[in-house]
């Protein structure tokens, strides 16, 4: 339970407050490269602020700049982009990438203007076919090329946007328990009225779950109903990647589940998956497969017959934004609990001037992070029902996908036979 | 709610609770005496420095175990993080012996 002052200060992620500070510190994935086939422009809303992301015609090279011109607040998102920047459409004012006005075309050659003026400005990469952007104070860090978005394999990533705050999703990653009851009991629930088999190896109980803090945020651990602690689920644990994703996998499936905090009440939610079974064969892709899943039927009404659709429905219907004056948290919420704890640490590290967890400096290749690769001890199960009973069933390759980890597994057993 | 201390006593008054600057949820919501209790209740400074939990940037946040109200508690301060346990009746549990 908090207080309102503690709920609004975990929330509230716009300019000038203390979550939107420490937020600014890190590189967010906010397009795809697709998005920039076809047009050089978009109008991109990232911690409750509007901005204009644009891809140069020649060079293929990524800005962002605040989208309304400090001239009259035309949108930038309608003006012309050139090699060095981006003109509004307006009155032809230029920007370049650091947001300095380069010209005024109206106005007498008067540099004194033209240095008065600056628009806010960020910095853009390419990873992984998505666009991620950076908002925050120089220096800027190095973009974290994390395993998922750089490893070899197939890539797959849905996404949706969904009505309320991030933290409640983030919550939800350290609440083991909820997979037993959500993705279990009431999955088994839905399956019998609907006239379909949940999976199995979600319903098994926990026995006992365990949260440590790690580099990069919270490393959680769990052992399940016939496990023990020499399992992956325990041994190994997965985490949660301060401040926006969570890191899950298993039977040759990598993913990040990352949740883009939009404003207060909006998130903009990805699966992000790198499927690479051992065994496998695959040709290498172009680009990733993104799509959009769907969380409401027809009747507005929550699709809860997959595993992320039950994990919406636990979010969404909490309200925009939970209001944790309210809540009445057990012993199961310690995690929960942990992560509000981080949330505060990082806020007064930003505020004392020092870099907040995760912040990386240097340069480098990937970023490896822990993961079961048996996940809840059900093998071949796991990857079947990760795609057919989770958002990938969405996905315009799933059966492609289905194929590969099933002629993945045969070559194993072929391999084993023969061995 | 677990405590059992107030059990059977009237219901504070809002206009009854000593003052405190902070915002507490509307008096018709759900779970108003709750919040208004874990306002109260949570742990104002730090067992380890004695420094003030929210003027440093702390944060306490209670969750229930049985009859117990528990506040998981990081001070801002000194980094002490750890549980405080408000007491009624300390139970203990005897091994076999």
């Amino acid at each position: 339970m908090l207080t309102v002052e503690q709920n609004e200060e975990l929330t509230r992620v716009g300019p000038g407050t203390p979550m939107g500070g420490l937020l600014r510190r890190y590189w967010y994935p906010i397009a795809f490269e697709q998005d920039f086939d076809s047009v050089p422009t978009k109008t991109v809303r990232l911690l409750s602020e509007d901005w204009t992301l644009f891809k140069t015609p020649k060079s293929g090279r990524y800005g962002i700049v605040a989208e309304h011109c400090p001239h009259r607040s035309a949108s930038l998102t309608y003006g012309v982009v050139h090699e060095d920047g981006i003109r509004c459409g307006y009155h032809g004012w230029k920007w370049d990438f650091e947001g300095n006005c380069v010209e005024q075309p109206a106005e007498a050659d008067n540099q004194n203007f033209r240095d008065r003026v600056k628009q806010r400005a960020g910095k853009a990469q390419v990873m992984g076919g998505m666009v991620w952007v950076y908002v925050g104070p120089d220096p800027a860090p190095e973009l974290p090329r994390f395993d998922v978005f750089v490893m070899d394999g197939v890539k797959d990533c849905g996404y949706a946007t969904l009505p309320c705050n991030w933290l409640q999703i983030m919550e939800n990653s350290v609440d083991p328990h909820h997979v037993e009851w959500l993705h279990g009991y009431y999955f088994n629930f839905v399956g019998e009225t609907q006239g379909f088999d949940a999976p199995k190896s979600f319903q098994k109980k926990h026995l006992k779950t365990g949260f440590e803090e790690m580099e990069w945020g919270i490393l959680k651990r769990r052992v399940l109903e016939g496990g023990s602690e020499d399992n992956d689920d325990w041994k190994v644990g997965h985490p949660l990647v301060f401040p926006f994703y969570m890191r899950v996998g298993g039977a040759g499936i990598d993913q990040m589940q990352i949740r883009v905090p939009v404003d207060d009440t909006t998130t903009w939610k990805l699966f992000y998956s790198n499927h690479a079974p051992t065994g496998g064969q695959w040709e290498q892709q172009d680009r990733p497969v993104f799509y959009e899943y769907f969380w409401r039927d027809d009747q507005g009404r929550f699709i809860t017959d997959y595993i992320e659709g039950q994990d919406i429905m636990a979010w969404v219907s909490q309200g925009a934004v939970t209001d944790r004056t309210q809540e009445h948290l057990g012993r199961s919420d310690a995690g929960v609990a942990m992560l509000r704890k981080m949330f505060k640490e990082n806020m007064k590290k930003v505020a004392n001037g020092e870099d907040p967890i995760g912040t990386v400096r240097e340069s480098h290749d990937i970023i490896p992070l822990p993961c079961e690769r048996d996940k809840f001890g059900a093998e071949r199960e796991f990857a079947e029902a990760f795609i057919t009973m989770g958002s990938m069933r969405y996905s315009p390759q799933r059966q492609q996908l289905l194929d590969l980890h099933a002629d993945a597994w045969a070559r194993r057993e072929r391999a084993n036979t023969s061995a | 709610m677990p405590d059992d201390a107030n059990e059977g006593l009237p219901r504070v008054a809002l206009s009854q609770l000593p003052p405190d600057p902070h915002r507490l949820p509307p008096p018709g919501a759900w779970f108003a005496p709750d919040a208004e209790r874990h306002l109260l209740d949570r742990p104002k400074f730090c067992p380890m420095c004695a420094a003030s939990i929210e003027t440093h940037g702390g944060i306490s946040t209670e969750y229930w175990m049985g009859d117990q109200r528990v506040f998981m508690t990081w001070c801002g301060e000194c980094g002490w993080f750890g549980d405080v346990v408000r007491y009624d009746m300390v139970t203990i549990t005897e091994e076999e012996h």
